[in-house]
């Protein structure tokens, strides 16, 4: 098996960083291994659990299934890179841990994302429509039913609703 | 300050918000190898021979441990878990035969997945691709999938010193079965099928062993919910005393199930064999091929009645798909046979349970074990008996729920842990009436016949169940103030998404004295604690509630004690607030838990907690549902829960106890099946077969709490982790049977999916398009 290394430059998480990756290399493997950020979990690696969700280029992304390679020249954000450690917390996670949205965790970085492109896209987006955008991604502790209370009360204080 | 059942926040939130969480692939360790497994292709097949030679040669490939090269150790799992008092196998006429798990397979393979060989290589992507190179000569054998054809005479043995197929089984007798149903003027009866399901936490597993160095034993990590019985396995494994050994649970991403894998064996022998940590992650499609499999049963039922519709026998037999080793000896049919009669007055009561081994994955116990089958089974037959007897399904329930006079309530057998089970507590008939006026069951139904006619069918269904929890044997906390006075909370129960952190601090601090948040607690490393139970069987708030409550009261008297001596005054006039004792009305004179830390004894209280036995959580479900007569696909449209978990600590916490149990129970309903051919392979595989609840298959869910406390702990608490999932699957099923109640269907198969309830439709429009041809 050949191990040639590609030069990648990409930008994460608001930091340029030049990274050196085999062709095969994921985009979750890149960042977990070789960049530390082990915030983005792996959960199916099929790309259906979506617990792996990244934005690239502000767009939901699943890094199991791209390449590293596939990310070169682009901006990326993690769960690492909505507060920096000793920051208050993101609006989106504050409303996760204000609506107990969370409890074993893995998931959530995903649904994190999701959630941040979803009232990105849609900021006037009616609440009837969280639980179809949400169901890009898997949670098998919460029944989901408070990580859509906390998103619907995320729109709502958008729309003064 | 009162803490103990108030919703306050999570602690553990903050770090996994962040991304900040350690769980298992996040954890390195320097010079460490990655292990991968080469597994069975075939469910049943003789090995012929094993070469490992290419794979051994290829890049980066350390090792290739195969059964003959476990040398000095035990070669199989051979222990059961749980044993049985004697009392209790003579009283239900218990048999049970050997169990024995090669921890690698040697000459013959009995599942799909079984271990074969452990490859260890440099890294993970060498491991894989040498995995390939390992060349098995497999003999392949007629596979015995279908547990009814495994018990028939004749049948080919799974494993030969298990006769016939059944490893192990009991029988349990109340009142005069026999007599009863004799006497009784109606039944209702059916076979049901609760189709095999997989626990599915979104985090796989893996394991993590290494070497002892100087200071510190042999030490494995593992995604486990029991790090102290996996410690005493890996004892048993590797020959060795316990106390050589350290076994420690990182964050864990989930895990609904437990159990023992070879994996967390294997990866010990290896860091020991090779002097460097080993390494094991699973990835998904192993994990839905090997771990955590469960339900999977053929449940015989029958229950008797009067026409004034007064229950009077059930009797069930159940035969139990345990896979190809019964780790879990009797707990998974014997929980459904004690939780078979739910809520209901029932004097006569006859269960067999069977365990039968077939060529599929082993069977382990996943939130609910038991339950959900029996409450689906029972809640059918319930609505098969109203709709005989021409009465609604809500009254027929209330006819016969158990008093709450009557209890506490001795139910005529054993639990399994040897002790007469004893409904302990609770409201039956209030938790009924709340469920039904808090979904306007009355007014739903009335509504119900106005909107028929249209291709979506709407119904709705009821559930109620039991649920035992708290099961021992024991569990172990130590409660102390360290050197600058904080107070470490430690426990042998560990976490994995229960919120520990949080709700266990809450006890504490509330007997302490000292805000829940400034409590530092850890939880689930035997290098902690000599002892501990672990988390399962919905226990944890039961038993390690209980245990943290019992040291912390400990610890309390210490510390007024001591306080009483340097204030010079009777600890019965001290207070303790925010981590300072004052004589009371005199909050100027004070010492800090830190200056009481420093004055030399140790300040340290450890407790172990021994329950007598089980103490009885229950709910009450109504769901509604609109079924798509042309599609099969159910859309669930409402959901009620009305639960009792005695104390609650943290309704917030319980909460989403509920809606995660729910969920799965919905999955299990409608959704999630692990399905075999008749090869024995495996055909859902991925999560693009076996099919998890998303956000827009789980409706909003209400819950409403009536809880009356257990007089069996402390605290009053009862379990409520897994209780939520065991209503779902029966009251979907009912709303299904409601919603198409012109056709007369009968559901006696989960899940219902889409094409089985497109063919139930279909066969009953033809019976009835040939009743009217009749006419
Ligand atoms: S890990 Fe990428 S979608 Fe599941
Ligand atoms: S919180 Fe555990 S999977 Fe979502």
């Amino acid at each position: 098996m050949t191990r040639d290394l590609h030069s990648i430059v990409l930008n994460v998480n608001g930091d340029e960083v030049t990274v050196r990756v085999e062709a095969r290399q994921t985009l979750a493997g890149m960042l977990r291994d070789q960049l530390g950020l082990t915030g983005t979990n792996l959960g199916c690696e099929h790309g259906v659990c979506g617990a792996c969700t990244v934005l690239l280029g502000g767009r939901t992304a699943r890094s199991c299934t791209l390449l590293a390679v596939q990310a070169n020249g682009r901006s990326v954000t993690t769960v690492e890179g909505l507060a920096a450690d000793g920051d208050p917390l993101h609006p989106v996670q504050q409303a996760f841990a204000d609506h107990h949205a969370l409890q074993c965790g893995f998931c959530t970085p995903g649904f994190l994302l999701t959630t941040i492109e979803y009232l990105d896209e849609e900021p006037e987006a009616d609440p009837d429509s969280i639980r179809e955008r949400l169901s890009a991604n898997l949670c098998r502790c919460t029944g989901y039913h408070n990580i859509v209370a906390a998103v619907k009360d995320l729109l709502e204080r958008r729309t003064g609703r | 300050m009162k803490q103990v059942g108030e919703a306050l926040p999570r602690r553990e939130d903050g770090r996994l918000l962040r991304g900040r969480a350690r769980y298992m692939a996040d954890l390195a360790f320097d010079d460490s190898l990655d292990a991968i497994v080469v597994r069975s292709p075939f469910a049943r097949a003789r090995i012929l021979s094993i070469d490992a030679s290419a794979a051994l040669a290829a890049d980066g490939v350390v090792a290739v441990l195969t059964a003959d090269d476990l040398v000095g150790v035990e070669p199989a799992l051979t222990r059961q878990f749980y044993s049985l008092t004697p009392a209790f196998i003579e009283r239900h006429q218990v048999f049970l035969g050997p169990y024995r798990e090669p921890v690698l397979a040697r000459d013959r393979v009995s599942r799909m997945g079984e271990p074969v060989a452990f490859l260890i290589a440099t890294d993970r992507r060498a491991a894989e691709d040498a995995a390939e190179l390992v060349e098995v000569d497999y003999e392949p054998l007629d596979p015995i999938v279908d547990p009814l054809r495994a018990i028939a005479p004749g049948s080919d043995l799974v494993v030969s010193d298990v006769p016939g197929n059944i490893q192990a089984s009991f029988h349990i007798i109340v009142g005069d079965p026999t007599s009863a149903v004799e006497a009784a003027e109606r039944k209702v009866s059916g076979r049901f099928r609760i189709g095999r399901s997989v626990g599915s936490p979104i985090e796989t597993r893996g394991a993590v062993g290494i070497p002892a160095t100087g200071s510190e034993p042999l030490t494995v990590w593992s995604s486990t919910q029991i790090p102290h019985i996996l410690r005493a396995y890996l004892a048993e494994f590797l020959r060795c005393p316990e106390e050589d050994l350290r076994v420690a649970a990182p964050d864990m991403g989930g895990s609904f199930g437990g159990g023992i894998y070879a994996e967390e064996l294997l990866v010990a022998f290896a860091a020991r064999l090779l002097g460097q940590p080993v390494r094991w992650l699973e990835d998904r499609r192993e994990n839905l091929a090997n771990a955590r499999h469960s339900r999977d049963q053929i449940i015989d039922a029958l229950l008797a009645y009067d026409t004034s519709g007064s229950f009077r026998a059930l009797e069930m037999h159940i035969v139990q798909d345990c896979g190809s080793a019964n780790l879990f000896g009797l707990t998974l049919p014997f929980n459904i046979a004690s939780h078979a009669r739910g809520q209901f007055a029932i004097d006569h009561f006859d269960v067999t349970g069977l365990c039968v081994l077939t060529n599929k994955t082993r069977n382990t116990p996943v939130r609910g074990a038991g339950r959900p089958e029996a409450t689906f089974v029972l809640d059918r037959l319930v609505d098969m008996a109203a709709t005989d007897l021409g009465i609604d399904p809500a009254d027929l329930r209330h006819r016969n729920l158990i008093p709450a006079r009557e209890m506490p309530r001795d139910m005529g057998m054993l639990y399994r842990d040897g002790a007469p089970m004893v409904y302990d507590s609770g409201d039956f008939p209030d938790q009924l009436r709340t469920a039904l006026e808090a979904f306007d069951y009355w007014g739903k139904r009335r509504r119900q016949d106005e909107a028929a006619g249209s291709n979506l069918a709407l119904g709705i269904g009821v559930s109620s169940h039991v649920e035992a929890t708290g099961l021992g044997p024991h569990e172990t906390a130590r409660v102390e103030i360290d050197d600058s006075g904080t107070v470490v909370l430690t426990c042998g129960s560990n976490p994995h998404g229960q919120s520990h952190a949080t709700t266990l601090a809450q006890v504490a601090g509330e007997t302490l004295g000292i805000r829940y948040d400034r409590i530092e607690t850890r939880f689930g490393d035997t290098g902690l604690l000599e002892r501990g139970g672990g988390t399962f069987g919905s226990r944890s708030a039961v038993t390690a509630g209980a245990v943290v409550h019992g040291a912390s009261v400990e610890l309390r008297r210490r510390i007024l004690d001591l306080a009483s001596e340097m204030l010079e005054c009777d600890p019965a006039d001290l207070i303790i607030r925010d981590g300072y004792v004052s004589p009371r009305g005199v909050p100027g004179i004070s010492v800090s838990f830190a200056e009481l830390a420093t004055g030399g004894a140790p300040l340290r209280a450890e407790d172990e907690f021994v329950p007598p036995t089980v103490t009885l959580g229950s709910g009450t479900h109504i769901a509604s549902v609109a079924v798509d007569r042309e599609t099969g696909v159910v859309n669930l449209t409402g959901y009620v829960v009305v639960d009792d978990c005695g104390t609650v600590l943290n309704p917030m916490v319980v909460d989403g106890q509920q809606h995660g149990g729910v969920a799965h129970g919905i999955g299990n309903a409608l959704l999630e099946e692990a399905v075999y051919d008749e090869g024995g392979q495996l055909l859902s595989g991925t999560f693009i077969d076996y099919l998890l609840p998303t956000a827009a298959d789980v409706p909003d869910i209400e819950i409403i709490h009536r809880p009356h406390p257990t007089p069996l702990n402390t605290l009053g608490v009862k379990g409520a982790g897994e209780g939520s999932t065991a209503s779902a699957p029966g009251a979907i099923a009912n709303a299904v049977v409601d919603a198409l109640r012109p056709l007369r269907i009968e559901i006696n198969e989960l899940p219902i999916t889409p094409q089985r309830l497109v063919e139930l439709i279909r066969a009953a429009e033809a019976e009835q398009v040939e009743g009217l041809a009749g006419n």
